[in-house]
């Protein structure tokens, strides 16, 4: 599974949902085909999911939005381990991650 | 009907204080993809002011990006359809980036901005960001319950001004949404 623009790329390899490039897009609707991804990644791997966004330079609120939505997806699902995988050199990840983890506090969570 | 919430504006746009004006007429309607350049330009110019002044050059390119980048999208997502012109207005001194943008937009829309300002203001924007987003996460409908507004106070600490002038009740001409916003990037700076 593979979402791939001139700005970003979105794709599944290995139990990892991976994130490059900048993330800009203009509402909800316009992340759906993303959301799809996730949502099949995760009917995909039903014990541990994890994302990597040590690549994902920027993202809008609509974008952080989307990672919400689906880290309280999977909070309420139970059972699934979720795993989130950022970078010290991006700054947005430093500020806004910390939220996921305020979501769903079992969420595996690592900054580095 | 003129109404503030939040800090003060700190100056009208034509003042000599600011150090770069953009007025975007109606004329030149910027896309969706001019916020996200126009954003990046300001964040270029402006960290390389405050790396010299001892920022984090990463940390406030990253900071005025964003908070630009949030602000034109919002202008542009609710600008109304015949008077959409954009101005900006940009300062940045003491460690401090500030910038007033003033779009306009129809009464109904301002009507439902103000009713979210008056849930913003005084609360804290963390606890009410993370309700915000539960409330969101509930609800199949697009949202514009100001996640935006919301991640920029909490996250980046922006503070946050704004002034909307209107005509009186039920006057359908369109509302002018003036939004000051000041992000300190060097805390031991003067205010």
């Amino acid at each position: 599974m593979e979402i791939k623009t001139n700005e970003y790329r979105v794709w599944v390899e290995s139990g990892t949902i991976h994130f490059e490039g900048t993330m800009r897009l203009s509402s909800p609707a316009e992340y759906a085909p993303i959301q799809a991804l996730m949502a099949q990644a995760l009917a995909d791997n039903a014990s541990r999911l994890d994302l990597d966004m040590t690549a994902l330079e920027f993202l809008n609120s609509s974008g952080i939005n989307l990672f919400a939505k689906f880290t309280i997806d999977v909070r309420n699902r139970g059972g699934v381990g979720l795993g989130v995988k950022g970078s010290t050199r991006i700054p947005w990840q430093s500020k806004s991650l910390p939220n996921l983890k305020k979501l769903h506090p079992a969420l595996d969570l690592q900054i580095v | 009907m003129n109404e503030a919430f939040g800090l003060p504006l700190r100056a009208s746009l034509d003042s000599d204080r600011w150090s770069m004006r953009i007025q975007l007429p109606e004329m030149l309607p910027p896309a969706w993809a001019h916020c996200g350049l126009t954003a990046e330009m300001l964040g270029g110019l402006y960290s390389r002011v405050l790396a010299r002044a001892g920022a984090d050059g990463n940390e406030a390119r990253h900071g005025i990006v964003y908070l630009c980048n949030e602000l034109l999208e919002n202008a542009v997502k609710f600008r109304h359809p015949q008077a959409g012109s954009i101005e900006l207005a940009i300062a940045c001194e003491d460690g401090v980036f500030e910038i007033h943008l003033c779009n306009h937009a129809e009464p109904v829309v301002a009507a439902g901005f103000r009713a979210l300002l008056e849930q913003i203001v005084g609360r804290d924007p963390g606890e009410l960001l993370l309700e915000r987003i539960e409330a969101n996460a509930m609800s199949e409908e697009e949202s514009s319950s100001g996640l935006g507004i919301l991640t920029m106070m909490s996250d980046y600490g922006v503070e946050f001004g704004w002034q909307l002038d209107g005509g009186p009740d039920g006057d359908l001409s369109p509302v002018a949404i003036h939004t000051y916003a000041r992000l300190r990037l060097i805390t031991n700076a003067g205010a």
